[in-house]
C-alpha cells in the first residue's frame, strides 16, 4: 500500500538503528515520527527550546537516506523570490537585446499583422522557459530526481504570509509558477521544519504536518547522546557533568542550558585536561554552558551547593 | 473485520478528542487511521506517539492527548484490541495469564470448579443446557474479552448510545443495551430458577452482574465521549454571554480557559502584519521584474523595505470596589492580551493609578491579579487617575497607540478631569471606554459618562465576554487598516 521512496526508513526499528549508527540518538517518539513521515509523506513540524537537536535531527536525516540536504533558512520578509523562484531578470533583458534583430528575420515576408503575430506564437514563449527559471531552495528540493531533504529552518522567524505560500509545498509537494504551469515534485523529498514557538504557527500549516516535540533530554538519554559524541570523555566525569547540567536546568535561568551546551562544555573540558568537575573548572568554564551574564551570576554563587548535591547522590 | 473495528474505535477516540477541546480535523481522523494501520495495534505507546503526532498540534494539545489516550484507551479495550485477529476460536490458554480483567479470573475459577452448580443443573435441564451453550453465556463465563467487548461495541451501535445526552438517561439505555445483546433469556431463566435452584441461581445473577458492570462501564464511557463534550460547548456559550459580574467562583478556571482562547484568537488574527512601504531601497530584480510587462522600461518601482504593523495598546483597568467583579476577568483577559500582543501596556487604578504590566509578565496570573487587587483597589477616583495616567505614559502615547479604558465611569462626585481626557485623546489614535454598566443607566447618579463619551472615540456597553471579544476584534482591525 506504501510505496517506500526512503528504504532505509522502513520501520521505526530501522529508523532507530540507522539514526544510531549516524551518530543521533533518537527516542521512540522521535524514531515513530520519522516513520511515519517517510511512510505517509508528510512534512515534520519540529518544535521544542533551542539546541535540543532540531536541526541536526534533519541533518542526520540527510545522511541517513543518502539525500542531498536542501536548506532553506527562515527570516523576516522571506519572500517567494528567495524561497521558491525567480526570473533571471538579467539574462532575460540581455536576450532580449541580443534577439532583437532575430525578430526582424523571423517576422519577414509576413505580410499582415496577423501572419506576423501568427508566426512569433508559433517561436513560443521564449522568454519563459525553465532555461530562464532561478530554482530557489523549494523548487530545488522538489526537482531532485531522487529525492531530497528539505529543511526549512525556524519557520517561526517567517511572516504569516509565507507560511501560506508554503501550504502547496507541503500538502501537495508542487509549485505553481504562473508563467510555466504547475510543476510537481519528481519525487516527494522528506520535509522537516523547526520552531522555537517564538509565535503560533497558522492552523493550516499544523494541520499539514506531523508534530514532533523535542525537550531537553533525560538524564539517561543526554548521558548516551554525550558518549556518543564526546566518547573522549570519562564515563564518570560524563556523568557528573550530566547531572549537574541537569540540576542547572533546574534553576531559574533566562536561557536554560541545552544538549548543544551540553556537548560544548563537555569538550571545552577535554581541551582543558579535566579530570573532574571541581568548583574551580566549573568556574571557569560556566561561559560555555551558559550565555548570558545574569545567568552565570545566578549559577555562580550555587555552584558549590550543586556539586555538592551530586556529591550525595 | 478487524481493520473496520479498529478504525471505529479510533473515530470513536477521534471523537473523544474533540470533546476535551483538542481540534481534529476529518483530514486529521484519516492520517490517523493511516498511522494506526502503519504501526499496528500491537505496540501501546508506539500507537499513542504515532497517533499523538498527526492529532495533537501543540504541547497543550499532547497534554490532553496523553490523559484521553489513556482514559479512553484502557486495559480491556486495549486487550480487546490486540487480541483481536486470531483469538476468536479459541484463545482460553491465552486468557488464563490474563491478569487484567477481574471479570475473567473470577469466572476462570468458576470454570475451575467444575461441578459447578449450574453446570450440574444443564445436565438435568435442557433449557440451562441450550442457555449455557449460547455464545454470550460461553464468552462471559470464558471470560473472552474480545468477543465480548465487540458484542458490546455492537449493542451500542443497536442502542444508538451516540444519542445519550443526560447522565440520567444511563437506566434507559443500560435496559436498551441488554436488551441489544441478547440478555432476555438470561433473566427469563434466572426468574425461573430463582426459588427452584437457588445455587444456580446464584451463579447466573453473577454473570448477569458482570455483564451489567462491563455494559454500565461502556455507557459511561460513552456518555462522556459524546454528552460531556455537547455539555462542555454548550457551558462555554453560556459563559459567553453571561454577564461577567455573575460569573459564579467556580466557574472562574473555565472562564479563563474562555478568555486565554479569545486572547489568541485575537492575536492570530491582528498580531504581526506586515505591508510593503513606499519608500527606502529599491528593490531592483522585483522592479526590472515588472518593467518587463513594459518592455524594459521601470514605470513601477519597487521597495525593498516592508514596514510592520504594531498595535500598542494602553488598557486602563478600574479595579474599584464598584466593578469588582468585573474588573476581575477583564484583568484576566488584560493578561492574556499582554501575553500574546507583546507591545500592550496595562495599567491599574481606583484612585491612584500604576502601571503593571511588569507584574503581568513576570507572575503567574492569580498572584498578578490578587496584586492588582491588592495595591489598587479602593474608592474610584478618576481624576486621580488620569493626573498619574498623564505623568507615567503621556509622552508614549503616540498616532499608533489604542488607549483602552475600562471602567463604570461613575466618580463619587468628584470632578473627572475630563480635561485629561481630552489631552489623551487628541494624542492617541483611538480612545475606547468599555462600561459595564448597560447605556440605560449612563448619567444616573454619580455617572461621568455623558461628559466622558464627548471625549471618547467609541464609547460603548460591554459587559459579557462575546461583547469584548467584539469590540476587540473590530478596535484590531481598525489600527491595521488605516
Amino acid at each position: 500500500m506504501v510505496c517506500h521512496h526512503y528504504p532505509q526508513l522502513h520501520s521505526v526499528e530501522a529508523v532507530k538503528e540507522r539514526f544510531d549508527e549516524a551518530g543521533y540518538i533518537c527516542t521512540q517518539q522521535i524514531a515513530t515520527v520519522i516513520y511515519l513521515a517517510s511512510a505517509l509523506n508528510k512534512p515534520v513540524l519540529i518544535e521544542g527550546p533551542p539546541g535540543v537537536g532540531k536541526t541536526e535531527l534533519a541533518k542526520t536525516c540527510a545522511t541517513v537516506v543518502a539525500k542531498p540536504l536542501v536548506r532553506l533558512q527562515c527570516y523576516e520578509g522571506l519572500d517567494e523570490a528567495k524561497a521558491l523562484y525567480e526570473w533571471k531578470y538579467g539574462k532575460q533583458l540581455l536576450y532580449t537585446q541580443i534577439l532583437k534583430e532575430r525578430l526582424g528575420v523571423l517576422l519577414e515576408g509576413a505580410d499582415t499583422l496577423q501572419a506576423s503575430l501568427a508566426r512569433l506564437h508559433a517561436s513560443g514563449d521564449a522568454f519563459y522557459a525553465r532555461e530562464f527559471l532561478e530554482p530557489r531552495p523549494l523548487l530545488k528540493a522538489l526537482e531532485q530526481p531522487d529525492g531530497a531533504v528539505l529543511l526549512i529552518d525556524e519557520i517561526d522567524k517567517s511572516d504569516t504570509e509565507f507560511e501560506s505560500l508554503l501550504l502547496e509545498v507541503l500538502s501537495d509537494f508542487q509549485v505553481s509558477i504562473p508563467e510555466l504551469g504547475t510543476v510537481s515534485a519528481q519525487s516527494k523529498p522528506l520535509v522537516f521544519l523547526t520552531s522555537n514557538d517564538t509565535r503560533e504557527l497558522s492552523d493550516a500549516l499544523k494541520r499539514r504536518c506531523l508534530h514532533l516535540h523535542i525537550d531537553f533530554p533525560s538524564i539517561d538519554l543526554e548521558r548516551q547522546i554525550l558518549a556518543q559524541r564526546v566518547p573522549e570523555l570519562q564515563q564518570a566525569l560524563t556523568d557528573k557533568l550530566v547531572r549537574f547540567v541537569h540540576s542547572v536546568r533546574s534553576l531559574d535561568l533566562k536561557k536554560t542550558p541545552a544538549v548543544s551546551e551540553t556537548l560544548d562544555w563537555a569538550r571545552s573540558l577535554i581541551l582543558l585536561h579535566a579530570t573532574d568537575l571541581d568548583e574551580n573548572t566549573v568556574r571557569q568554564t560556566l561561559n560555555v554552558l551558559l550565555k548570558y551574564e545574569e545567568d552565570i551570576q545566578t549559577t555562580d554563587s550555587q555552584i558549590h551547593s550543586l556539586l555538592r548535591t551530586l556529591e550525595s547522590v | 473485520m478487524n481493520a473496520s473495528i479498529g478504525s471505529d474505535r479510533l473515530l470513536h477516540f477521534i471523537q473523544f478528542l474533540r470533546a476535551r477541546d483538542v481540534a481534529v480535523s476529518p483530514a486529521d481522523s484519516l492520517d490517523a487511521i493511516h498511522v494506526a494501520s502503519l504501526l499496528g495495534y500491537d505496540n501501546r505507546t508506539q500507537l499513542a506517539q504515532g497517533l499523538s503526532a498527526v492529532l495533537a498540534k501543540s504541547q497543550q494539545d499532547r497534554i490532553a492527548f496523553d490523559a484521553a489516550f489513556e482514559q479512553f484507551f484502557n486495559v480491556d479495550i486495549g486487550q480487546a484490541q490486540t487480541d483481536d485477529p486470531g483469538d476468536q476460536n479459541g484463545p482460553t490458554a491465552n486468557d488464563n495469564n490474563e491478569p487484567n480483567s477481574q471479570a475473567s479470573s473470577q469466572d476462570n475459577n468458576g470454570e475451575n470448579r467444575a461441578t459447578s452448580a449450574l453446570d450440574d443443573l444443564a445436565t438435568r435441564d435442557p433449557q440451562v443446557a441450550e442457555l449455557l451453550q449460547s455464545p454470550l453465556v460461553q464468552d462471559l463465563r470464558g471470560g473472552q474479552e474480545a468477543n465480548l467487548a465487540l458484542a458490546i461495541e455492537g449493542a451500542a451501535a443497536e442502542a444508538g448510545l451516540e444519542s445519550m445526552r443526560r447522565f440520567t438517561q444511563r437506566g434507559q439505555f443500560m435496559r436498551a443495551m441488554l436488551d441489544a445483546i441478547g440478555e432476555l433469556p438470561l433473566r427469563q431463566s434466572a426468574a425461573r430458577l430463582e426459588y427452584t435452584e437457588p445455587a444456580a441461581f446464584d451463579e447466573l445473577q453473577q454473570v448477569r452482574e458482570q455483564l451489567r458492570n462491563r455494559i454500565r462501564n461502556r455507557i459511561e464511557r460513552g456518555y462522556l465521549l459524546h454528552a460531556q463534550g455537547a455539555t462542555e460547548r454548550f457551558l462555554d456559550e453560556a459563559l459567553e454571554q453571561v454577564r461577567l459580574s455573575n460569573v459564579s467562583p467556580y466557574q472562574q478556571a473555565r472562564m479563563r480557559k474562555l478568555i486565554d482562547r479569545m486572547a489568541r484568537k485575537l492575536a492570530s488574527r491582528h498580531g504581526r502584519r506586515r505591508r510593503k512601504t513606499r519608500r527606502g531601497q529599491l528593490n531592483i530584480p522585483a522592479t526590472l521584474r515588472a518593467a518587463n510587462a513594459t518592455n524594459g522600461i521601470p514605470f513601477a518601482p519597487q521597495w525593498r523595505q516592508t514596514e510592520r504593523r504594531k498595535p500598542q495598546i494602553m488598557a486602563i483597568c478600574d479595579v474599584s470596589g464598584s466593578v469588582a467583579a468585573y474588573a476581575k476577568f477583564l484583568l484576566m483577559f488584560l493578561y492574556a492580551l499582554q501575553d500574546v500582543l507583546p507591545r500592550t501596556r496595562s495599567f491599574a487604578f481606583s484612585s491612584q493609578l500604576g502601571e503593571v504590566t511588569e507584574w503581568f509578565e513576570q507572575l503567574p496570573i492569580d498572584t498578578a491579579i490578587n496584586r492588582v487587587n491588592l495595591s489598587y483597589g479602593g474608592a474610584t477616583d478618576y481624576g486621580r487617575a488620569f493626573q498619574d495616567f498623564t505623568e507615567l505614559a503621556l509622552n508614549d502615547i503616540n498616532s499608533s497607540t489604542t488607549v483602552i479604558i475600562l471602567g463604570d465611569g461613575r466618580n463619587n462626585d468628584c470632578d473627572p478631569r475630563i480635561d485629561l481626557l481630552a489631552q489623551i485623546q487628541g494624542r492617541c489614535r483611538r480612545l475606547l471606554w468599555l462600561n459595564p454598566e448597560s447605556r440605560r443607566a449612563w448619567g444616573s447618579g454619580d455617572s461621568a459618562m455623558p461628559s466622558i463619551i464627548k471625549h471618547c472615540h467609541i464609547a460603548t456597553e460591554c459587559n459579557n465576554l462575546k461583547q469584548l471579544q467584539r469590540i476587540v476584534d473590530k478596535l484590531l482591525a481598525d489600527t491595521r487598516n488605516r
